[in-house]
C-alpha cells in the first residue's frame, strides 16, 4: 500500500468499498436480512481506526494541495467513525420506529461519515465545497425519515433550504476570495492573505460569507434558527448525528480557515468571532432554559454548546485549538449518551416531553444515571470530560485577555446548570406518572456504558486525550 | 501515603457501594462506616505525625497529572489543613453514624454523601489549584440530589436549587480569578507550592493582586458565606437532611474561608492587605444582621443556619485582621464551629425526625420525652453562645483580641455578637426543650443505645477536649499561620500601597500585554 500514491486516502477509499458493497447487499439481500446492515457498516468502519493512523510519516498535502494528512484530519477521520459506529448503534435501537427504507438509512449514514472524513482532510476550497455537499445533501434524506411524520418533512425541508441558503452563501465568499487571489489552494490563499493581514473590502466580504456559511452548519447566532426545528423533527439518531457529527464538521473546518488560511488576519476577525461566541453561548442556554421538550432542549443547549466552542475558535492560539478538540472529544461521548437515553426513554414511553422522564430513576436506574452523569458533564461538572473541556476553553480564553467572553462563559455554566438540573430533578425526585420498569436491552447497556467510560475517563485522566488534541493542532500553527 | 488515605478510602467507598446491590442497605451502610472509619483513622494520624515544629507542608505526595498544563496531584496538608482534615473527618464520620436514620434510597444516599465527603477531603489535601477546584465543585454537586430527594418536602426543591446555583456561581468566578493567575504568573503551573515560592521571591504587581484578589474573595466568599451572599445557606440547612447539614454547616462553609486563606492570603498578600477593610465591614454584617436574623428565627434549622453565618463573621474577621493571633482565632474557630454546628444539626435531625416539625414552639418540653438529647442540645447552645470550657470561647477570644489592634470597633460589634448569639440559643433552648411538654411528644424516642449517642459523645469530647486543651491544636495551626502572615507582612513592606482599591480598576494595559504575549501554553 505504502508504495501507491493514492494510499494517503486510504480510509476514504476503504469506506468508499464498504459503501459500494452495502448498497450492493442492500439491492439483493431479503427484507429480513436488511437490518444486519447496521452490524457490517460497523464491522466496516473498525478498520478506519489503524487505517487513518497508520503511517503517520507519510503526512502532508497531497493531490497538489486539495488532500491534507496531518494530524487534525487523522484525529478527526477516528472522531468521525466513533461517531458513526455509535450513531448506527443508536438507529438500531431506533428502528421500530421507522417503516419504509431502513438499510438505506445506516447507507446515509456512512455516505455522511464518508463526506466527513473528505472534510477533515480537505486543503482546498473545492474539495471543501465538495465534501460539505456530501454531508448536507445525506442529512437532508436522513431528516425527513419519518415521512409520515409531519414534523420530520417539516425538519426535512427547513433543513433543506436553510442548507441550500448557507451553501449559497459559502460558495459566493469563495468566489469572491478566487477573484481577489485567483486561488482555491489554503496554503496558496495563507500566503496571499499574510501579504496583507487586513484584509482589503472583497477578501473580507469574501470571509464574511464563508464564516456565515459554516456558521449554519454549526448553529452559531445568528445562524442558528434551523436547529430547534429540525433537531426536534428530525429521527433522534439522526438528531444525535448531526448535533455531534456534523457540529464537528464545521469547528474542523473553522479550524482549519481560522486557526489556519486566515491566521494572519487573526487581528480583524478576533472581535467578531468574540461577539458571534458570546451572544452564542447566552442565547443557546437562555432559551434552552425554557423547553419542555427533551429534544428541542438538547438543541438549544447544543446551540450553546458551539458558542462555547467558538471561544477556543475566537482565541486563536495553540490552547484555543486543543481546547476545541479536546471538548469536541468530551461532546461526543457526552451527547450521544444523552441522545441514547432519549431513544430508550422514547421507545418507551412514546414521547420526548420532559415530563416523560419523571422518576426515570426509579423505572430505569441506568437510563437516569447515565442521563445524570451526561447532563452534569454537558454543565461542566468535574470530574467529567465537559468540565476539562470547558476548564481549557475559558483558559484559553483568559491567556489571550479575552475576559469578558470568559466571563460569559463561566456564567454560562451557571445557566446550564439549572436546566441541566431541573431535568435531574425530574429524573431523580418527582413520582414517575407511570411506575412499570423500563426495559434496557443490552446494546444500549453497553453503549451508556460505554460512553460513561469515555466521559469519566476524559474527565479524570486528562493528559494522554491532552496529548492527542495538542499533537492533532500543531500542524496548524507551524 | 498516609495523606492520601481520607480522599481515596472515601472515594473507594463510593465505588464499592456503587457496585453494591440495591437491595442490601445493611452492606452499603457498613462499607460507608468503613470508608469514613478509615479516613477517620488517617486524618487523626495525619494530626499526630504533623511536626508543629517544622511547620510547612508535609506528608508531601506529588504525581504527574497533566504535565502539558503544568498540574500535578500534589496533596499535602500545613497546619491548616491538617485541623480542618480533622475537623471534616470527625463530621464525616459521626454524619454517616447518624444517616442510619436514612431508610430510604439507602444505597443512592451513601454513594452521593461518600462523593460529597471525598470532594472536601480532596479540597483540604490538595496542593494543586487544579485539583483544589476540581474536588471543591465535586463537593457541591452531591449537594444537589443530597437535599433535592432526602431534604424537607416543604422547601427543598428551592432550596437545593438556590444553594448550587450560588456555589456554583461563585466557584466560576474563582476560577476566573486562579485563571487570571495562572497566566499572570511565569511559571505555568497549578502547583500552589511551586507557586507560593515563586511569588514570595517575584511578588505580582499590586494593581493585578487587587485586580485578581476580588474574584478569589467573593467566588470563595460565597460559600464561606460572607454577606450578602449568605442566603443560599440558612435555607439549605433548613431543607437538607440532618447528616447532610452537619457536612454543609459544620465542613462546607469551611471552604471558602480555607480557600480564601491559603490562596487569597497565600498568593495575593498585597490584594489581601487592600480588600480586607471590607471584609471587615461586611463579616459584622455577618455577625450582627446574622445574629438578628437568628433572633427572629422560630424554625430551628433555620436559626442554627443563621447563627452559622453568623458564626463565620468571626472566622471572617480574624481572617481580615491579617495578624498571627486572629487568624489562629479563626481556624480553631472554623474547627470548634464546625463541631459544634455538627452537633446541633444531628440533635435536631434525631427530632424531626420523630416529630416532624422543625418548630422551636412545637416542640415544647423535649427535655422530658428526650433527655439526653435535650442534655446534648443544651451543650451544643453552650458552645455556641461562647461559654468557657468549649472550642468556641478559646477561638472567639483569640479572634477578639487579634482584632483590637486592627479593627477595634468590629471587635467590640462581635463580642455583642456573642451576647446576641446567647440570647438566642437560650430561648431555643427553653422553648424546645424547657417548656411544657405536649401531649402528643409523650412516646417520643430518646438516643438511647450507645451505637445511637456515639456521634453526639464523638462530638462533645472534641468540644470539650479542644475547650479545655486548646495548646496541642494550637500549636499546630500556629506552625502554619505565623509563616504565612509573615509572608503578608514581608511583602506588605517592601511594595508601595499608594492607590486606593476600587472595584472597577480595570486591568493595566501592560500587564495585560504581558499576558497576552506570553508563551503560548499549548501548540
Amino acid at each position: 500500500m505504502s508504495a501507491l500514491p493514492w494510499s494517503p486516502m486510504a480510509v476514504e477509499l476503504w469506506l468508499a468499498a464498504v459503501i459500494a458493497i452495502l448498497i450492493w447487499y442492500d439491492l439483493t439481500a431479503a427484507a429480513d436480512d436488511k437490518p444486519k446492515i447496521a452490524i457490517l457498516a460497523i464491522a466496516g468502519l473498525l478498520p478506519v481506526f489503524p487505517l487513518a493512523f497508520a503511517h503517520p510519516e507519510r503526512s502532508g498535502a497531497f493531490c497538489s494541495g486539495m488532500y491534507l494528512l496531518d494530524p487534525l484530519a487523522r484525529g478527526f477521520k477516528a472522531f468521525f467513525a466513533l461517531t458513526a459506529i455509535l450513531v448506527i448503534a443508536m438507529t438500531r435501537e431506533f428502528a421500530r420506529h421507522i417503516t419504509r427504507g431502513i438499510g438505506e438509512l445506516y447507507l446515509l449514514i456512512l455516505t455522511a461519515t464518508f463526506g466527513m472524513m473528505m472534510l477533515a482532510s480537505a486543503g482546498d476550497f473545492l474539495m471543501l465545497f465538495i465534501a460539505l455537499e456530501i454531508i448536507t445533501l445525506s442529512f437532508y434524506v436522513m431528516t425527513t425519515y419519518l415521512r409520515t411524520d409531519e414534523k420530520s418533512v417539516e425538519a426535512g425541508m427547513k433543513y433543506l433550504i436553510l442548507g441550500a441558503l448557507s451553501t449559497g452563501f459559502l460558495l459566493y465568499g469563495i468566489s469572491f476570495l478566487y477573484g481577489y487571489t485567483g486561488s482555491t489552494n489554503f496554503a496558496a490563499l495563507r500566503e496571499a492573505i499574510a501579504r496583507s493581514p487586513t484584509l482589503p473590502p472583497w477578501p473580507l466580504l469574501g470571509f464574511l460569507l464563508i464564516v456565515a456559511g459554516i456558521g449554519f452548519k454549526v448553529a452559531a447566532v445568528p445562524f442558528h434558527w434551523w436547529a430547534p426545528d429540525v433537531y426536534e423533527g428530525a429521527p433522534t439518531p439522526v438528531t444525535a448525528f448531526l448535533s455531534v457529527g456534523s457540529k464537528a464538521a464545521g469547528f474542523v473546518v473553522l479550524l482549519r480557515l481560522l486557526h489556519g488560511v486566515f491566521e494572519p488576519a487573526s487581528g480583524v476577525w478576533m472581535g467578531l468571532l468574540v461577539w458571534i461566541a458570546g451572544v452564542t453561548i447566552l442565547y443557546g442556554n437562555l432559551v434552552a432554559m425554557a423547553q419542555m421538550n427533551m429534544k428541542r432542549l438538547l438543541a438549544y443547549s447544543s446551540i450553546g454548546h458551539a458558542g462555547y466552542l467558538l471561544i477556543g475558535i475566537a482565541a486563536a492560539s495553540g490552547l484555543g485549538a486543543a481546547a476545541v478538540t479536546y471538548y469536541l472529544g468530551g461532546y461526543l461521548f457526552t451527547n450521544l449518551a444523552a441522545f441514547l437515553v432519549v431513544i430508550a426513554v422514547f421507545n418507551a414511553t412514546g414521547s420526548d416531553d420532559l415530563t416523560a422522564y419523571a422518576g426515570l430513576s426509579k423505572r430505569a436506574p441506568v437510563l437516569a444515571a447515565a442521563m445524570f452523569v451526561a447532563l452534569l458533564s454537558l454543565a461542566g461538572v468535574p470530574p467529567l470530560a465537559g468540565f476539562v473541556g470547558k476548564f481549557l476553553l475559558l483558559m484559553a480564553a483568559v491567556h489571550r485577555g479575552l475576559l469578558w467572553l470568559a466571563a460569559i462563559g463561566a456564567a454560562a455554566v451557571v445557566i446550564s446548570l439549572y436546566y441541566y438540573l431541573l431535568i435531574v430533578k425530574r429524573m431523580f425526585v418527582d413520582p414517575p406518572a407511570d411506575p412499570t420498569p423500563i426495559p434496557v436491552s443490552r446494546p444500549v447497556r453497553w453503549g451508556l456504558y460505554g460512553c460513561m467510560a469515555g466521559i469519566l475517563a476524559m474527565g479524570i485522566w486528562q493528559q494522554p486525550f491532552l496529548a492527542l488534541a495538542v499533537a492533532s493542532v500543531r500542524s496548524l500553527f507551524s | 501515603m498516609i495523606i492520601a488515605i481520607p480522599l481515596c478510602a472515601s472515594l473507594l467507598g463510593a465505588i464499592a457501594i456503587l457496585l453494591t446491590p440495591a437491595d442490601q442497605p445493611g452492606r452499603v451502610r457498613r462499607i460507608a462506616v468503613a470508608a469514613a472509619g478509615a479516613a477517620l483513622a488517617a486524618a487523626v494520624g495525619l494530626g499526630l505525625t504533623y511536626d508543629a515544629a517544622r511547620g510547612g507542608y508535609q506528608h508531601e505526595l506529588v504525581i504527574p497529572w497533566i504535565p502539558t498544563l503544568g498540574v500535578s496531584c500534589h496533596l499535602g496538608v500545613d497546619g491548616i489543613s491538617v485541623v480542618l482534615t480533622l475537623l471534616h473527618a470527625i463530621c464525616a464520620f459521626a454524619g454517616v453514624l447518624v444517616s442510619y436514620s436514612i431508610t430510604e434510597r439507602v444505597k443512592e444516599y451513601f454513594l452521593f454523601y461518600l462523593l460529597l465527603i471525598a470532594g472536601v477531603f480532596g479540597v483540604f489535601t490538595s496542593l494543586d489549584l487544579f485539583f483544589f477546584y476540581l474536588f471543591y465543585e465535586m463537593a457541591v454537586i452531591p449537594m444537589f440530589p443530597l437535599i433535592g430527594i432526602w431534604g424537607s418536602h416543604d422547601i427543598k426543591d428551592y432550596a437545593t436549587m438556590k444553594l448550587t446555583l450560588y456555589l456554583t456561581a461563585g466557584a466560576v468566578l474563582a476560577l476566573l480569578g486562579l485563571l487570571g493567575l495562572y497566566f499572570a504568573v511565569d511559571l505555568r503551573t497549578f502547583d500552589l507550592v511551586a507557586l507560593e515560592q515563586w511569588l514570595a521571591q517575584r511578588p505580582l504587581p499590586g494593581d493585578l493582586q487587587r485586580w485578581l484578589f476580588p474574584f478569589l474573595l467573593v467566588g470563595f466568599g460565597v460559600i464561606a458565606p460572607m454577606w450578602p451572599l449568605h442566603s443560599w445557606s440558612p435555607i439549605g440547612h433548613a431543607a437538607a437532611p440532618a447528616p447532610v447539614s452537619m457536612l454543609h454547616a459544620g465542613v462546607l462553609m469551611k471552604l471558602g474561608s480555607y480557600a480564601i486563606i491559603r490562596i487569597g492570603l497565600g498568593l495575593l498578600p498585597q490584594g489581601a492587605y487592600a480588600w480586607m477593610p471590607w471584609v471587615a465591614s461586611l463579616c459584622m454584617m455577618n455577625i450582627l444582621y446574622g445574629g438578628f436574623v437568628a433572633l427572629a428565627q422560630r424554625d430551628s434549622k433555620f436559626m442554627v443556619g443563621y447563627s452559622s453565618s453568623s458564626h463565620m463573621g468571626y472566622v471572617l474577621l480574624g481572617i481580615a485582621c491579617l495578624n498571627a493571633v486572629a487568624l489562629n482565632g479563626a481556624v480553631l474557630l472554623m474547627f470548634a464551629h464546625g463541631v459544634m454546628t455538627a452537633l446541633a444539626f444531628a440533635l435536631i435531625g434525631h427530632i424531626y425526625d420523630q416529630t416532624h416539625t422543625r418548630l422551636l414552639g412545637d416542640w415544647g418540653g423535649l427535655a422530658k420525652a428526650m433527655p439526653f438529647v435535650a442534655t446534648c442540645f443544651t451543650i451544643a447552645a453552650m458552645a455556641s453562645a461562647g461559654v468557657p470550657g468549649f472550642g468556641n470561647f478559646v477561638a472567639e477570644l483569640l479572634v477578639v483580641i487579634g482584632a483590637w489592634d486592627t479593627y477595634r470597633w468590629q471587635g467590640v460589634g462581635a463580642v455583642f455578637g456573642v451576647v446576641i448569639t446567647a440570647v438566642y440559643m437560650l430561648r431555643a433552648v427553653r422553648t424546645g426543650f424547657f417548656g411544657p411538654l405536649p401531649a402528643r411528644w409523650a412516646s417520643l424516642r430518646d438516643a438511647t443505645t450507645p451505637f445511637q449517642r456515639l456521634p453526639y459523645l464523638v462530638l462533645i469530647a472534641v468540644l470539650v477536649i479542644v475547650g479545655c486543651w486548646p495548646g496541642p491544636l494550637l500549636a499546630v495551626i500556629d506552625s502554619s499561620t505565623h509563616s504565612l502572615i509573615d509572608r503578608v507582612n514581608a511583602i506588605r513592606t517592601v511594595a508601595r500601597l499608594d492607590h486606593p482599591p476600587s472595584p472597577s480598576l480595570p486591568l493595566p494595559s501592560g500587564e495585560r500585554g504581558g499576558m497576552r504575549g506570553s508563551a503560548e501554553a499549548a501548540g
